[in-house]
């Protein structure tokens, strides 16, 4: 055995623990999200079949009815057809159903994508320049100013949901792009503005003094030095920015129905016959995780940091 | 090279607090300027003054003549080699270098920028560490690499904030001998912040001192040393450091209200003063004893080794032609 190690770090019997107590606390929180994935992968029936199966056999029925709009057919009508080309026009067609076309599934993905993206990279963008100002410059009314910022979010932003109806429709931004985007944006300043604050009063002021003495001007040297110094705090923002709009429902629901509508208001209206399909609404929901998941995969190594900042000084 | 001048300038931060007051100073084409004092005495801000990273209250910052009180600090053209978080730290050494003489100011072909940085990276022997991360590097390489990216330009004036006060005492002597080469190679004009008596005596063509905002004296080391004009003044310079004592206790022509004595001027052995050893320093080639004098500590330093013992009664003589003279408020007695 190893007698070697300092006393200031955990025993083997409670870092065994420590890892134990992940352990269930991951499994808790993935039997959901693993039970969706797995639903989305079985067929009509399996999923509703008493008592839950947990092996079954797999079936790509979820996704073929997230992209497509089908209706139901006679035998004869049917028969008359020539051969189904693909997989999945067999696939419809053993359920005596035909594809009428594509579903709107697409469209609300790339709605939710472009409305996600856009309104992170804003509020990261205008929350770094702000919070440049913040900490760096003699701001009248700096604290007040701040505390005003924070305080547009005491509220669940749906309180004002009524005002900003109202706003929305006399604006015609109601069912925009642009209208969600600054939305969300305005939503999620905040949260940028203060957290990036916190990043940007840890970097010291002599580097973009540095840069502004080696021939650069005050906004070249912010681009060029302090962004790229910033870059932990930029990832935790961007993530937690992304996370809200990608999964915001009520203004979602309120705000938008043909033009702009995301994926969150839509996925739940996926209805098959004679009841929720089931199996389409897991496989909408898995493809909707994807993109938050891989977001913070990539920006991972920056997040820890991030999440901790102002606990850990250099 | 400029010739740089400060007229008059006065500064206060947050309207309240006095940094600067009459800062009145030029530094010549090819000077080694020492701007010498304790902390809080001005130092720094007169060098972000002439930066232009403050913006001062009144008065004149003139280069070569020319009033750039107002222009912003790129177009100014100066260096600066901060005290410490002086590289860029997500650039490599190499970049951190090129990175003056890629701004929009100057735009100078990569070819050019590539020879440049290889030649200062030579003089200051870190060629082999051009590829490193600026985080990967020792405290007295990320120093090297800071006056070396202050080096590949040839600015107006090369201003250094105690560029050498956070490495360590090796490491700080070889970089003074290098810097001082490299400035008469260069014919530098540099303005240069410290509170290093030994940085300021080695380094200084002149030396400005500071107190409270405002130069007392300038001069060479030499007559800072020799000629200073006030008891503070007399304190930067020499070590140990100079015994301030009431004038009534030694036996002088006139009534003198405090005298200075340099502890190397105190001949110890015999002559009309007696006191006692209060301790005895053996620094190798000198050796510094404490004497107490009728209350008063005297420090002494004598060539070589010294033998004697604590509480053993001693005498000692001076020079009188090498006692600095002082008046009731502290300032200089000169003879007529």
């Amino acid at each position: 055995m190893d007698t070697s190690r300092s006393y200031l770090e955990p025993s083997s019997f409670s870092k065994k623990m420590a890892a134990a107590i992940i352990i269930v606390y991951a499994v808790i929180t993935l039997i959901p999200i693993s039970w969706m994935v797995m639903t989305s992968f079985k067929n009509v029936d399996s999923a509703i079949s008493y008592p839950p199966e947990v092996l079954f056999e797999p079936s790509l029925e979820g996704y073929v009815n997230l992209f497509t709009n089908r209706s139901r057919q006679s035998q004869e009508y049917l028969d008359s057809l020539p051969p189904p080309k693909n997989w999945y026009e067999e696939l419809v067609r053993s359920r005596e159903m035909v594809i009428t076309g594509p579903s709107k599934f697409l469209g609300r993905y790339s709605n939710s994508m472009i409305i996600g993206f856009g309104s992170t990279f804003a509020s990261v963008f205008l929350g770094a320049l702000a919070a440049y100002a913040f900490s760096r410059f003699r701001v009248p009314l700096k604290d007040d100013l701040l505390f005003f910022i924070l305080s547009t979010r005491m509220f669940p932003p749906i309180a004002v949901a009524v005002p900003i109806f109202i706003m929305y429709r006399k604006l015609g931004l109601g069912d925009t792009h642009l209208g969600m985007i600054i939305l969300y944006t305005v939503v999620n300043l905040s949260l940028a503005v203060w957290l990036l604050k916190g990043f940007m009063d840890e970097i010291p002021k002599e580097y973009e003094e540095a840069a502004m003495i080696d021939g650069y001007s005050r906004l070249q040297a912010f681009f060029k030095v302090v962004l790229p110094q910033a870059m932990t705090g930029i990832a935790a923002t961007a993530i937690f920015c992304m996370i809200f709009s990608w999964n915001e429902y009520a203004f979602a629901v309120l705000l938008t129905q043909f033009n702009a509508q995301t994926a969150p208001p839509f996925i739940p209206t996926i209805i098959g016959e004679g009841g929720l399909d089931w199996p389409a609404i897991g496989a909408g929901t898995t493809l909707f995780l994807l993109p938050v998941m891989i977001f913070t995969i990539i920006l991972r190594k920056h997040l820890l940091r991030g999440i901790t900042f102002g606990a850990v000084r250099k | 090279m400029a010739k740089v001048e400060l007229k008059k300038l006065f500064k206060t931060y947050n309207k309240k607090i006095k940094a600067l007051e009459d800062i009145n100073l030029t530094i010549e084409d090819g000077q080694f300027f020492v701007l010498l004092g304790p902390s809080g005495a001005g130092k720094t801000t007169t060098l972000r003054c002439i930066a232009g990273l403050e913006k001062i209250d009144s008065g004149d910052v003139l280069f070569n003549d020319e009033n750039i009180t107002h222009d912003q600090p790129a177009s100014r053209d100066v260096t600066f080699v901060f005290q410490q978080y002086s590289l860029y730290p997500h650039y490599t050494v190499y970049e951190n270098l090129a990175f003056p003489l890629r701004s929009p100011m100057r735009k100078l072909p990569e070819q050019e920028i590539k020879n440049k940085v290889e030649k200062i990276a030579e003089m200051l022997k870190i060629t082999n560490k051009l590829k490193n991360k600026a985080t990967q590097l020792s405290g007295g390489e990320m120093q090297r690499v800071a006056i070396g990216r202050a080096l590949v330009r040839e600015p107006n004036i090369y201003l250094m904030d105690e560029p050498l006060s956070s490495l360590d005492a090796k490491l700080r002597e070889t970089l003074r001998v290098e810097l001082k080469n490299i400035q008469l190679n260069l014919n530098a004009t540099i303005l240069y912040v410290t509170h290093d008596q030994a940085e300021a005596t080695t380094l200084a063509d002149k030396i400005g001192v500071l107190k409270e905002g405002k130069i007392v004296q300038i001069g060479t080391p030499e007559e800072i040393y020799e000629n200073p004009n006030s008891i503070y003044v007399s304190q930067r310079l020499g070590s140990p450091k100079i015994n301030i004592l009431p004038g009534s206790l030694f036996k002088l022509d006139n009534n003198i209200p405090k005298i200075g004595l340099r502890p190397e001027n105190i001949e110890l052995g015999d002559g009309p003063y007696e006191g006692r050893v209060i301790s005895i320093e053996n620094l190798g080639s000198e050796t510094v004893v404490a004497i107490n004098f009728q209350d008063n500590e005297i420090l002494a330093s004598i060539q070589g080794s010294y033998k004697s013992s604590i509480n053993e009664k001693i005498n000692f003589d001076f020079n009188t032609n090498k006692v600095l003279k002082f008046d009731n408020i502290d300032q200089r007695i000169y003879e007529r």
